[in-house]
């Protein structure tokens, strides 16, 4: 009616047909609008709306969605590594500072000592600077420098794993942090030298795990530490010819003042290092280097020639341009200065330590290069520095020295994925008992009913544990995730099936399963098709507030060791073994973490599952 | 009345030898053979053919090849054991403990009273306080206070149990030093048994526990107490009952209250099972000398006797929380006594 009226209106008849054509096909929905005031919504639109007005909805929504985002894309980013074990980076706190340089050092570098987690510097004006994780236990920590090294006038520095050498103008060597395993004990020889200043013009001061040495002008080693996880001897015929030393993990080497390298320690025989290529032999090795495991040596024309252990990659040195003059090793990379004041980094590159940035591969202005175990740091011509490399971790380290930011995205994957699946198995177990006991009803529902009444009877945590240890003994891991999986959907399809049930009773006496009963339309059809359907929207719910409880549960069998095993992650097993004091006090971010982004996961879950109910119910919109 | 209780207990009864069956088969499908272990340190003085012998032998003798069933009923001292008597779950026989080496019995006695105490303890806490809180959110729905609780109760309910009982060992346990961390008693403290001191003792320790799972269950709880509170002041008789002129208190407690408890009652048979499921969890965080420990470490050991002992146990336990829910709601509610 009002529409005739409109169109015999005389303002509307002024109008083009190419005006009426683009408002009838581009602003159609306001003519709609327009024409019919009573504007009629869908279901689905009123419960959208009824949802997004709620804050904490619409919260769990935004905060599910971003975790989400970040547990599916995260791990491309973050790759996990099964094997990871790394002893040098165990329970390091979260830190972004180990290769932060205090700003009072910034341009007047004079000397770096990289140690594992944490980096020494002196000034141009011989004050010490400390930076990065420096806690070596409850009671020591790196940081605290004594004031006789603060004081002093210090010539040289070296950090090792747990503690720091220093070497002030006059001779006197210092020793600070962890000294329980002897790594401060002077070696006889070493107090005379100290005490008659024959043999003690120090040239180098190396520093390693728990042990360090100190290289004489004369070529004249003194090695001092803990003994029993390293080769702290030295062959007679080379005390006094040593030009250079470089540390592995277990080992050391020597450049010899004839040119050559050899192995100049007593446990050499049948060791890798001790297979010098022929190379370094020739007496024209000027350099050498050493990671963990592998060695270097550089020759006059620039060539370097790598031995022992090459397992990651230390001999893949990429094409140079230039010639090497100074190669340094880190735990399991080197990096070298080149002629034409470039750096070049190779080697295992987990923490981006082999991956040198642009300014110094390409800028030619590198005047000083300090390799740590996974941190470099390279002195410009004017001052100022670059580093690259390790600069901690953002949510800590495990016990096994594991990044746990790369444990949590990876866990949170897998714990999502069993707890989808699971809810999945669930609903499609639960909605086919449960719509054939609703639909059918008589025998059919009793029996069904009992079934239900049984397996949710069974004491859950309890059944799923001997299920898993039961079946779970004899599968690997991948496996035992699906059992998992199955797990969790058989025993908590009971609420599902109740749900369905209930349903079912009511729609199957509407008209129109009377209808289509009678044209006669299959019964499995009328069912799966006509009114599952009607009863999505509750099923919806119930899926979405399911998922969370099998989230949590995944994580509790998890947790008591009887879900997914280690060292695959979930958010449940990252907590394992995290209720002792010491964890719980001392390495917090073992636990906080895991439990803060699962505990936000669920909420979140929780407050949309809330939502949706809220939002469905015919009641709330009536209030 | 007694039509329905009867009915209850045979239907319980049926379902406790399906479950057991279901659990014992289960146990079957693990690959030990108790003869060959037997005979193993032997193995090395036998002659081949004399060991293949004896164990055939035993394995005759232990009941081991028959069938399943036979098996089964022996063991649940339906038929005549080995021994040619009755000897098996229902006359009290629970098995051998290959880790404790001593009988089922014995060892589960003392955790079982421990997990019983506190799973009790929670119980009267978490429903002492979940109820009142439920009916005056329900009452005061819309407020300030119904709101936080609200929200917080969504806290309770989402948190895995460990994770609660992480933080709350860390502000009980490492922050404030309230409470010990582990155990269920001060180690090597000489009490007498059955003393004072021994029960102080005992409750300084399951104190912390037992404040977790109340905890826990606080937030499922107060919202379904809640909500099928709202349900009930939502009904016509509440709006006659207002309209009469009843006093308020009169309106809540007396007619909205009765009809509230009925969903409550079930739900609360959920939680029951669940706060037994919880208390694995617990009792292993907080290393407690319960149910759920032992369980835990029959399992790790793979001493099935004894796992299959307590799991009867679990199963028991929440029968005989079914059994009193059907009654309660027998008491409760008039129209089940008529109709059944």
């Amino acid at each position: 009616m009002s529409k005739k009226m409109k169109n015999n209106t005389p303002k509307k008849k002024k109008r083009s047909t190419l005006a009426r054509w683009f408002r009838q096909t581009v602003l159609r929905k306001h003519d709609i609008d327009y024409d019919n005031p009573e504007v009629i919504e869908t279901p689905l639109k009123i419960v959208a709306q009824n949802f997004f007005a709620k804050k904490t909805a619409v919260f769990g929504v935004v905060v599910f969605l971003l975790i989400l985002l970040v547990v599916l894309i995260g791990p491309y980013f973050f790759k996990l590594n099964l094997g990871e074990h790394e002893q040098t980076l165990i329970h390091v706190p979260p830190s972004n500072n180990m290769m932060k340089i205090p700003k009072e050092m910034h341009g007047r570098i004079s000397d770096i000592a990289p140690g594992t987690t944490f980096g020494i510097g002196v000034d141009v004006d011989g004050k010490v600077y400390s930076w990065g994780h420096t806690r070596v236990t409850e009671r020591i920590d790196l940081k605290d420098i004594p004031d006789e090294v603060q004081e002093a006038d210090l010539k040289m520095i070296a950090a090792g794993m747990d503690h720091a050498v220093a070497l002030d103008t006059n001779g006197k060597l210092m020793v600070w942090g962890n000294t329980r395993r002897s790594q401060a004990r002077f070696t006889p020889d070493m107090e005379k030298a100290q005490k008659s200043g024959k043999n003690w013009n120090i040239v180098q001061l190396e520093a390693g795990m728990q042990v360090s040495a100190a290289l004489d002008e004369g070529g004249y080693l003194y090695l001092w530490g803990n003994r029993s996880n390293f080769d702290l001897g030295i062959k007679r015929e080379y005390q006094g010819n040593i030009a250079k030393i470089a540390f592995m993990a277990n080992e050391y080497i020597s450049l010899l003042k004839d040119g050559n390298v050899a192995y100049t320690g007593i446990k050499g025989k049948g060791s890798p290092f001790s297979k010098i290529p022929d190379e370094l032999l020739q007496g024209k090795t000027v350099d050498i280097a050493a990671t963990d495991r592998t060695c270097a040596g550089l020759t006059e024309d620039g060539k370097v020639y790598f031995w022992g252990r090459l397992e990651k990659g230390e001999n893949e040195m990429p094409e140079i341009d230039s010639k090497i003059v100074k190669i340094e090793g880190g735990r399991f990379h080197y990096s070298a200065l080149l002629e034409n004041g470039n750096v070049v980094s190779w080697g295992n590159n987990d923490y981006n330590q082999a991956k040198a940035p642009a300014q110094v591969t390409t800028g030619g202005n590198v005047k000083e290069l300090y390799v740590g175990n996974f941190q470099n740091y390279a002195i410009l011509e004017n001052g100022e520095h670059v580093t690259w490399g390790l600069s901690g971790f953002p949510l800590g380290t495990d016990n096994f020295g594991r990044d746990m930011l790369v444990r949590i995205i990876n866990g949170g994957r897998v714990t999502m994925l069993v707890g989808a699946i699971a809810v999945v198995i669930a609903t499609i177990i639960g909605v086919i008992l449960g719509g054939l006991a609703g639909y059918f009803g008589g025998t059919v529902d009793i029996v069904i009913m009992r079934i239900s009444e049984v397996v949710g009877g069974l004491p859950f945590i309890p059944f799923a544990m001997i299920l898993s240890a039961v079946i779970g003994s004899r599968l690997d891991p991948t496996q035992r995730m699906y059992l998992i999986m199955i797990v969790l959907g058989i025993l908590s399809w009971v609420g599902t099936c109740r749900l369905v049930r209930a349903q079912f009773f009511a729609q199957r006496e509407m008209e129109y399963v009377t209808a289509a009963k009678a044209m006669g339309i299959r019964e499995g059809a009328i069912i799966f098709r006509h009114i599952l359907p009607n009863v999505f929207s509750l099923l919806l719910v119930s899926m979405t507030l399911d998922f969370a409880t099998s989230m949590l549960t995944e994580s509790t069998l998890s947790y008591l060791g009887f879900g997914i095993p280690l060292p695959t992650p979930t958010w449940g097993n990252l907590l394992t073994g995290a209720n002792n004091s010491i964890i719980i006090q001392q390495y917090w971010w073992r636990w906080v973490f895991p439990a803060v982004i699962f505990g936000m996961c669920t909420i979140c879950i929780n407050l949309i599952g809330d939502g949706l109910r809220d939002a469905m119910d015919p009641k709330s919109t009536e209030r | 009345m007694g039509k329905y209780v009867l009915k209850r207990l045979v239907y319980i009864v049926i379902v406790f030898f399906v479950i057991s069956f279901l659990m014992y088969a289960l146990y079957n499908l693990i690959p030990t053979d108790p003869a060959r272990a037997q005979l193993e340190p032997m193995r090395q003085q036998l002659k081949p053919e004399e060991y293949i012998r004896m164990y055939k032998q035993l394995r005759k003798e232990m009941g081991l090849d028959d069938h399943l069933v036979i098996r089964y009923a022996r063991w649940m001292g339906i038929i005549k054991g080995l021994k040619g008597k009755f000897d098996g779950l229902l006359q009290g026989n629970f098995g051998y403990s290959q880790t404790f080496k001593k009988p089922v019995v014995q060892q589960i006695s003392e955790p079982m009273k421990n997990t019983i105490f506190i799973n009790i303890f929670a119980t009267i806490a978490a429903l002492g306080i979940t109820l009142p809180l439920g009916v005056y959110c329900a009452v005061h729905k819309g407020k300030k206070f119904d709101t936080t609780v609200q929200t917080m109760s969504i806290l309770g309910y989402s948190l895995p149990i460990f994770i609660i009982s992480l933080i709350f060992m860390y502000f009980f346990v490492v922050r404030w030093g309230i409470f010990p961390l582990m155990g269920s008693k001060t180690p090597n403290a000489a009490y007498e048994p059955g003393s004072w001191e021994e029960f102080v003792d005992k409750v300084y320790h399951i104190a912390l526990p037992v404040i977790v799972m109340t905890f826990a269950s606080l937030g499922g709880m107060t919202r379904y107490v809640r909500s099928s509170m709202i349900e009930a002041l939502g009904t016509d008789y509440i709006r006659t009952a207002r309209a009469k002129g009843l006093r308020e208190k009169v309106v809540i407690y007396s007619h909205a209250w009765r009809n509230a408890l009925l969903p409550i009652i079930t739900s609360i048979l959920a939680w029951f099972l669940g706060i037994f499921g919880g208390s694995v969890i617990i009792e292993n965080t907080f290393s407690l000398n319960g149910m759920g420990k032992l369980y835990w470490t029959g399992l790790n050991t793979l001493d099935f006797e004894l796992v299959l002992a307590i799991q009867m146990f679990y199963t028991v336990v929440s029968l005989i929380g079914s059994l009193l829910i059907d009654l309660s709601y027998g008491i409760v509610d008039p129209r089940v006594r008529v109709n059944k």
